[in-house]
């Protein structure tokens, strides 16, 4: 007989044996699955990968911003520019900070909250594509919607409006976000966060 | 002498004889995928030399690692990433399954060599072992044989076995476990299931070849198609084999729970890389009429959805041939990436080794064309590794 041929006697132990690892197996397998069909993740990731509610992924990007300058989305600005950009943004490049799927945010920190309000003045230029010409932008802070413009054409377009002190949280971080309707997918089949809508060039606050 | 003695001798010469035909065929085994990976070494360091200002060695490993490559060096070096993802990006490793850059890692952690370098011999070794356990599952055809060691060492696609890319363990892991099939070895079959489903999320794939094997053996011993459950619980050996086999995905699920907190961060990060599900049929369709410039060259798109359709064809001759574990292992390892997109199917292709193997096979069945692919293999070698260099982009 081979040796690893079991006796009659062992083999009711060995098939017990067996059942008994494949059954801790399965009770493995079915736990770790029910871990990760209940993901213990935060808001953030939960929206942009599990929900796909959003096409911009939350981050801790803070820049610092005093209100009086002008920040240049271009390349020349990059350094003061990439602070601001939370998520749902491509460049700078020299034709300036390409958005990136349906919402972008740029997230600035005031040295302190405005008295009355502030006055921002933002230089964009729509991504157009045959037969569409145009984009519709909507901004808000804060959950207030502060603007909703229409860019036409590939040529720039100065964008201004007042931002109120509501808008503003007592912590002097003013967040906004751009949503855009019309926004242009590489291809029919293609994912959401590819879809191209405006390109900002500058960005500017003035307390009012 | 005596009759008896005469005859006694002329066995010892037929034994010599055979003893002496056995020899030579195993140094040939040993020896072609040996002198086939000196070759392919010798043809892609001629075309990288051909691109490249920097003639180095060192430069030679570091231009072959490209597109995932890159990921896979982080892994090995860096692990993977809690989340939030450090430096605001939104793409976390956690694609990028673990068994390859782990296995890197643990041989870097004795030889004093950079990683890439590491993980380019790690490759060729793989794709050399992959050779050697094909033999016996290419009938210990040398024609077949030859062919498949050109394809892997020395082919056109040779540089994804030759870097830091899965396919090198991929294609060895497969073979095993297509062996361990073949002599009915279950558990080493689930094991190498195991593994496989720890280097790719396909691998796991490879327990419908392991089921339908145990079917099959099942069916060869006179049992029916409705007493099959039955005999597979009164074998606990055969249900460990099954259960074990998707292990390896099931240990890195664990790890991407308790790290980042979502067990199928593999799956969910595939959104940061803009891959939507869809209709497969449509993505072949979408890659095969991409061509809006002119000329005859097809697109980057239409060499994907031709690698896809070739694959798939071939696994249809697979079934054909009553391999129906194999073919069915390999149309789903192609289907299953082909509902997000077409990128990297040619690699997907070509890393399925009882495609390619097949593909060996019907080459080599007259000596035409075996000649024919023994002379084309390393003449495009030479030319796809340049365009691997450059970034084609149907080669990702």
């Amino acid at each position: 007989m081979p040796w690893f041929e079991p006796t009659r006697s062992a083999r009711p132990a060995l098939l017990l044996g067996g059942y008994g690892l494949a059954a801790a197996l399965a009770a493995a397998e079915l736990a770790i699955l029910a871990l990760a069909l209940n993901p213990n993740v935060n808001d953030d990731y939960r929206a942009y990968y599990i929900d796909k509610t959003t096409t911009c992924l939350n981050r801790d990007a803070v820049g610092r911003y005093t209100p009086g300058r002008t920040v240049s989305f271009r390349s020349d600005g990059a350094r003061e520019a990439t602070a601001m950009m939370v998520c749902g943004w491509s460049g700078p490049v020299a034709d300036g900070t390409h958005s990136l799927g349906e919402t972008s945010r740029l997230r600035l920190a005031l040295p302190s909250p405005p008295g009355d309000g502030l006055l921002a003045v933002l230089q964009m230029a729509a991504v157009i594509r045959p037969p569409q010409l145009s984009q519709r932008v909507v901004i808000s802070a804060s959950g207030i919607r502060l603007k909703q413009a229409t860019l036409s054409g590939p040529a720039p377009t100065t964008v201004s409006f007042a931002i109120p002190r509501a808008a503003v949280p007592s912590t002097g971080m003013l967040e906004m976000e751009f949503d855009y309707p019309d926004g242009i997918a590489q291809s029919p089949a293609a994912s959401k966060i590819y879809n191209r809508s405006i390109k900002l060039l500058s960005f500017r606050l003035d307390a009012l | 002498m005596p009759p008896g003695r005469v005859e006694a001798n002329l066995a010892l010469e037929h034994a010599a004889r055979a003893n002496s035909g056995i020899r030579l065929m195993l140094i040939a085994v040993v020896a072609v995928p040996l002198l086939l990976a000196l070759s392919g070494l010798a043809v892609r360091y001629a075309a990288f030399a051909s691109v490249s200002a920097d003639p180095s060695l060192a430069a030679y490993v570091r231009a072959l690692c490209r597109w995932d490559c890159k990921w896979y060096v982080d892994i090995s070096e860096q692990g993977y990433e809690r989340f939030p993802i450090p430096n605001r990006n939104n793409i976390g490793r956690w694609g990028f399954f673990p068994l390859y850059p782990m296995l890197v890692a643990a041989i870097r952690s004795v030889l004093p060599f950079p990683t890439i370098v590491i993980a380019t011999m790690a490759s060729v070794a793989c794709g050399y072992a992959s050779c050697l356990v094909a033999w016996p599952l290419l009938e210990k055809n040398m024609r077949a044989y030859v062919l498949y060691c050109a394809f892997l060492l020395s082919g056109p696609f040779s540089f994804y076995f030759a870097t830091f890319l899965t396919e090198p363990l991929f294609v060895l892991v497969t073979s095993c476990l297509f062996l361990a099939l073949r002599r009915s070895n279950y558990l080493a079959a689930g094991l190498s299931c195991a593994l496989l489903s720890a280097t790719r999320l396909v691998g796991v794939l490879a327990v419908v070849a392991i089921v339908i094997r145990m079917f099959e053996e099942h069916r060869q011993k006179g049992g029916s198609a409705i007493a099959f459950p039955r005999w597979l619980l009164s074998r606990p050996d055969l249900i460990i084999a099954i259960l074990i086999s998707p292990a390896g995905l099931f240990a890195y699920m664990l790890f991407l729970h308790v790290t980042v907190g979502d067990g199928f961060a593999f799956a969910h990060v595939q959104r940061a890389f803009g891959r939507v599900a869809g209709n497969p049929l449509l993505f072949v369709w979408d890659g095969l009429s991409y061509h809006p410039n002119p000329g005859w060259l097809p697109t980057a798109p239409q060499w994907s959805a031709m690698a896809a359709i070739a694959g798939l064809a071939l696994a249809g001759m697979l079934a054909v041939r009553r391999q129906y574990g194999a073919a069915l292992f390999c149309a789903l390892a192609l289907i299953l990436p082909l509902t997000t997109n077409l990128a990297s199917m040619v690699r997907y292709a070509v890393g399925l080794a009882p495609l390619t193997m097949l593909a060996a096979c019907l080459l080599s069945a007259s000596r035409l064309t075996f000649a024919a692919a023994v002379i084309a293999l390393p003449v495009a070698c030479y030319f796809m590794t340049v365009a691997w260099l450059g970034g084609y982009l149907a080669l990702v």
